[in-house]
């Protein structure tokens, strides 16, 4: 009987903005005992030194204003409490310290520790237990939004902890160009939202390579008539606006966007891939989160073997220079196939630099001129010719036919 | 299984006058940081140090990445059109259409509207 990495033919990501594991699936410890989510002895302490507990009253908009701070100092207090010792120790401890500095007040920088209840997200806890959750995906650097997403698609920052452009250097390419680049040849697009919420990667691929993009209206039209290409990667809508087809509300979940809007954007994707039946059997979908955005979460990221690039000390705000050995805060991270086990849990660590090192290897197979910590990031699907194939996350005989369906 | 219901956000979620975040900033600079590269002709005239809403904000996104669109597809279509042999004889007659003759009566109508006023 075939697996389902034998019919394995399009992967698509799904990008999504700004939330921490806790935050997001922390609640479904008390569901499933083997996802590392909250418990009742996990704190933070605010300025006045009094311990905060995690509580599920987080609200869906009007909760994190401002916007949590998340870039690299920001993150480097959350993660350390504030240490800046040489002898440190990551303890997760300065969340609502950090939080407290945006609007110094106690009460307000409490609500970083909040998490939603399972009821609020019935999308990402359902897909979370049907599917496989990854307990352990990190982003891949303790800092913001563009730096991680060129992770993403690149499989480095080159050297950048910020939200400056930054430039492509050799040998690096991304994925993107690495697929369309192969012999044989292979697809890829980026599935921006609209023209008016365009991409978060403007400088090196929107500027030089317009035609890796479509819009989602695009994408949902390529689900329909089975034309997806091996490799897609879809973008929220990033800004409220109007177009002629009316309202288009932000769905990215970025803090202060509409926690539901994302939800159903989350539920649209996933439909729209199941409601193919010929595409559902041979997709996989990953949703991801590109990071914390500088709310809570209680597991230390880990370290891990350095980049070629260093940022330095006046780049990363610190003080001191950082090496890339170390990755960002936890983000949800669920991998969506009905060849997948009904509640799979991983423990393995993952970062943004394993979407380029799976794909890359899945769908070319050796490809040597990668970043360190691309070819160090360990990869979710496994071809099957590989040693690590018994990591193979789609490992059914059959396909599932119990699979969830949302009313989108 | 049965079906799941979704909520649907809040008709309160929209708001394109809330103040602009930093990560639509960032947007912001990086395609103006693209807009610069640009022919003239397909640049906007928003000056962006201005944006303050996140609706503001979005416009000068679309804006500027359908002009990025659109200047890979005039660039792409030339290189087609230089393809043709009969290119040299195209240019020529479009270079004998009588075009100043219409700038300036469009300017003289603009003069006439501001005598009336």
């Amino acid at each position: 009987m075939p697996t389902g990495l034998d019919q394995l033919q399009h992967i698509v990501v799904l990008m999504m903005e700004n939330r921490s594991f806790d935050h997001m699936l922390g609640s479904l410890k008390a569901v499933d005992n083997r996802i590392d989510g909250v418990t009742d002895q996990l704190n933070n302490p605010d300025t006045t030194g009094a311990p905060v507990k995690p509580q599920p009253r987080a609200e869906f908009q009007g909760q994190l204003d401002p916007d949590p701070d998340h870039h690299f100092p920001a993150v480097d207090l959350q993660i350390f409490g504030g240490n800046r010792a040489s002898d440190r120790q990551a303890n997760m401890q300065g969340f609502v310290k950090s939080y407290f500095n945006q609007r110094g007040d106690v009460q307000h920088s409490q609500k970083i520790m909040y998490y939603f209840k399972q009821a609020d997200l019935p999308v990402l806890t359902t897909l979370a237990l049907e599917f496989a959750v990854f307990n352990r995906w990190f982003a891949s650097i303790p800092g913001p939004t563009i730096c991680n997403r060129a992770f993403a698609h690149y499989g480095t920052s080159f050297g950048r902890v910020d939200m400056n452009p930054f430039d492509v250097i050799e040998p690096y390419k991304s994925i993107y160009t690495r697929l369309i680049n192969a012999n044989p040849k292979r697809t890829a697009k980026v599935y921006y939202y609209d023209t008016t919420s365009s991409t978060m990667e403007v400088v090196n691929l929107l500027q030089n390579q317009p035609e890796l993009f479509g819009t989602y209206e695009q994408f949902l039209s390529d689900c329909d008539k089975g034309l997806l290409p091996d490799y897609s990667f879809v973008e929220p809508n990033y800004n409220d606006h109007e177009t002629d087809s009316g309202e288009q509300v932000a769905n990215d979940q970025h803090p202060d966007h509409d926690v539901q809007a994302g939800e159903l954007f989350i539920a649209e994707v996933y439909m729209r891939i199941k409601r193919n039946p010929k595409l559902w059997a041979n997709t996989a979908l990953l949703i991801v989160y590109d990071e914390h955005g500088g709310i809570y979460d209680h597991v230390v990221p880990p370290s891990c073997p350095p980049d070629n690039f260093t940022a330095s000390a006046n780049n990363t705000g610190t003080g001191m220079e950082f090496k890339f050995d170390r990755l960002g805060v936890r983000v949800p991270a669920i991998l969506v196939s009905p060849w997948i086990p009904k509640g799979t849990v991983v423990n393995r660590v993952f970062d943004h630099a394993s979407i380029p090192g799976t794909i890359t290897k899945f769908f070319l197979g050796d490809y040597a001129a990668r970043s360190p910590r691309e070819l160090n990031a360990d990869v979710f699907l496994e071809p099957q010719s590989s040693p690590r194939a018994g990591n193979n996350l789609l490992s059914l005989d059959s396909m599932r036919t119990d699979c969830p369906e949302f009313d989108v | 299984m049965a079906v799941i219901h979704v909520p649907r956000p809040s008709p309160k979620a929209m708001n394109p006058n809330r103040p602009v975040s930093s990560l639509l900033l960032t947007q912001v600079k990086h395609l103006q940081h693209a807009e610069r590269r640009l022919p003239l002709r397909y640049r906007t005239e928003i000056y962006t140090h201005a944006i303050r809403t996140e609706g503001e904000a979005a416009t000068y996104i679309h804006h500027v990445t359908k002009a990025i669109h659109q200047a890979h597809a005039d660039a792409s279509g030339r290189r087609k059109e230089g393809r043709r042999p009969k290119r040299g004889k195209k240019i020529a007659s479009a270079a004998a259409k009588p075009k100043g003759k219409v700038r300036k009566k469009a300017a003289k109508s603009k003069k006439k509207t501001g005598q009336r006023m």
